[in-house]
């Protein structure tokens, strides 16, 4: 049972009747998530890691693309590739460390060497097993479709027939640059990182970040506790966390960017507390009043379908998925900040990232316990259908005011982060992709 | 004081908080600390190993000082994080209690640790790893200065918190 339309069935689309609705099955159907692999994870571009995680010639990631290992290589001419994680001759695992530098990838089965463009260099005793004119060419590894980059952020995709990834990354592109432009140098990965494993489907998980319905609810508490601490501790500055935007009513909105992708925002009704803030002079020399607004005034958050997270809320930092079955999934979570950033703002902004976003930290346990929970609730067949659509009544077509400021162009705006049309528009996409078929 | 009972101090106090730990006993949990100590669970680097630098690397928990354990002890208080309620149950194992290093005011401990783990609806789940403790000599007896916990996994199956590791 997996004609093209019983995907797509799953999802009810109705904007004319005032309808938007989810089947819980698409969260707990084997048959969904294979078809998931087919048609969005080996269909669309994928995030790979960041630029800085790679930088010299010979540096590779081991990651995946949906369930497919592979290995993200900066090549000798300095170029970043990207080969399915298997050996071209008998298909064992080429690599198994996460990162490295390599100047060869040599296999531990036969010994098959190949170099960082994939090349098979070294088939093992190759004149007493093959003749001479037999070429070795045919056991260089598979390379991924494409791999671009935009701003220091990798992607790959599995086929050649996507879109160039700017077009791709749509409206989240300008906010991407507001992101990276801001650093003196550039971005890069806070040494460290946590991968975590949680016992629900990938799109719960997926749904959590751009659902700021959520937060002054399951994370009431995180905010109980800053406040209880800062004022024990009379807390000034960048030590501090800004809780408004989990406690009080503060301008915000949200995006329906096309392609999956969502944005939110919400004013930050603290800017002090950031880093950035401390460049203010700086940036207003080099920054637009608009772009400002957005850099230092706004908290704000990103996602990328189906598989990049990107925010700074609390604290700055970019997160992937991938599903591990249909009832289990990975995280992996890094802190991204300024090159060279002085010591105290790096500081303050790890103990803020390390406070909220770790699953050993102060709000991530219960974003995940609730996912968990939620995969749960996702058997109750007989509750089949969910809605989404709250602020269905405020949305707009097009660009509001703040998005024109910028030059970003979402399909539809809405005047608050905490409306469901960012989640109607994941669902548009997944319906788009599993309607196209295998 | 003989090393033996020295080691037999250390490993009583070691044995204490596990069990306050295990019975939830949090205040009293709390009285082990010293006001400065550090609390600190380095996470993994991508090319292995331990990160080793709080103000420029991640960790999974670093708190300086025993105030950031009494918010998460607040925290729990609330009753409303999802996570924490209904708390899950522990078991703390410790082996391997050893003394790396004696001085006039501290005693650094090495110890290997397993916690088993169980939440209603989450079930049950195992960790294991290692503890550095740096223990301050003190006129009430031994206080924790430092409590580092190395954890085993680098990819972490569910989610911790002080109490679970």
């Amino acid at each position: 049972m997996s004609s093209h339309h019983a995907y797509a069935n799953l999802i009810d689309d109705r904007p004319q009747d005032g309808v938007f609705r989810i089947n819980r099955r698409i969260y707990n159907d084997p048959a969904v998530l294979e078809a998931e692999y087919e048609r969005i994870f080996e269909r669309t571009w994928l995030f790979l890691c960041h630029d800085s995680q790679i930088p010299n010639l010979g540096d590779f990631i081991a990651t995946w693309m949906g369930r497919q290992p592979v290995i993200v290589v900066r090549n000798g001419d300095g170029e970043i590739g990207c080969f399915i994680n298997s050996c071209g001759h008998r298909g064992a695992l080429l690599v198994t460390r996460r990162t490295g530098n390599v100047s060869t990838f040599d296999c531990p089965y036969h010994g098959f060497c190949f170099d960082t463009k994939g090349k098979c260099v070294s088939a093992r005793n190759r004149q007493s097993g093959w003749k001479d004119d037999f070429d070795i060419a045919r056991f260089n590894l598979r390379g991924v479709a494409k791999v671009a980059s935009y701003r220091g952020f990798v992607f790959g995709s599995l086929t050649e027939d996507v879109a160039d990834l700017e077009t791709f990354l749509a409206g989240t592109a300008r906010l991407i640059d507001l992101f990276v432009e801001p650093a003196p140098a550039e971005l890069e990965i806070v040494p460290g990182f946590c991968t975590y494993i949680s016992n629900c489907n990938w799109k719960l998980m997926h749904e959590n970040g751009p659902d700021a319905y959520h937060a002054p609810v399951v994370h009431r508490n995180f905010a109980e506790t800053i406040a209880n601490r800062e004022a024990r501790d009379g807390l000034q500055g960048m030590a501090k966390t800004e809780r408004g935007r989990l406690t009080a009513r503060i301008e915000s909105g949200s995006y329906e960017v096309g392609n999956g992708h969502t944005i939110f925002w919400h004013e930050r009704i603290d800017p002090s507390v950031y880093p950035i803030y401390e460049h203010r002079e700086e940036l207003s020399k080099r920054f637009w009043p608009a772009q400002l607004e957005w850099i230092i005034g706004r908290g704000r958050h990103i996602t990328v379908f189906p598989n990049l997270l990107l925010n700074d809320l609390a604290s700055s930092h970019l997160r992937t998925y991938r599903p591990l079955g249909v009832n289990r999934m990975e995280t992996t979570i890094w802190c991204i900040a300024p090159k060279g950033e002085p010591p105290a703002e790096r500081a303050a902004r790890l103990r803020k990232f390390e406070d909220f976003f770790l699953p050993s930290g102060m709000s991530t346990p219960d974003d995940i316990a609730l996912c968990e929970e939620a995969h749960i609730a996702s058997f109750g067949k007989h509750a089949g259908w969910f809605e989404l659509t709250r602020g269905d009544a405020f949305r707009s077509d097009g660009p509001d005011d703040a998005a024109k400021a910028i030059g970003m162009e979402p399909l539809a705006s809405t005047t608050s982060w905490d409306h469901e049309l960012t989640l109607q528009g994941v669902y548009r996409q997944w319906r788009r992709m599993m309607q196209a078929g295998g | 004081m003989t090393d033996i009972d020295l080691l037999a101090d250390v490993t009583a106090f070691l044995n204490r908080e596990a069990r306050l730990l295990d019975a939830q006993q949090w205040h009293d949990w709390l009285e082990l600390y010293c006001e400065d100590a550090i609390f600190w669970a380095p996470a993994m680097r991508m090319e292995g190993g331990y990160t080793n630098d709080p103000e420029l690397e991640l960790n999974l928990i670093y708190m300086k000082g025993r105030a950031g354990l009494e918010d998460r002890v607040f925290r729990l208080g609330t009753q409303l994080s999802l996570a924490s309620t209904p708390l899950p149950r522990t078991r703390h194992f410790l082996s391997l209690i050893t003394i790396d290093l004696v001085s006039e005011t501290d005693v650094q401990v090495f110890a290997n640790w397993q916690v088993a783990w169980y939440a209603d609806v989450r079930g049950q789940q195992g960790r294991a790893g290692s503890y550095e403790y740096v223990l301050r000599r003190t006129d009430e007896g031994l206080r924790i200065a430092q409590k580092k916990i190395l954890l085993l996994e680098s990819d972490i199956d569910g989610y911790f918190d002080f109490y679970g590791v």
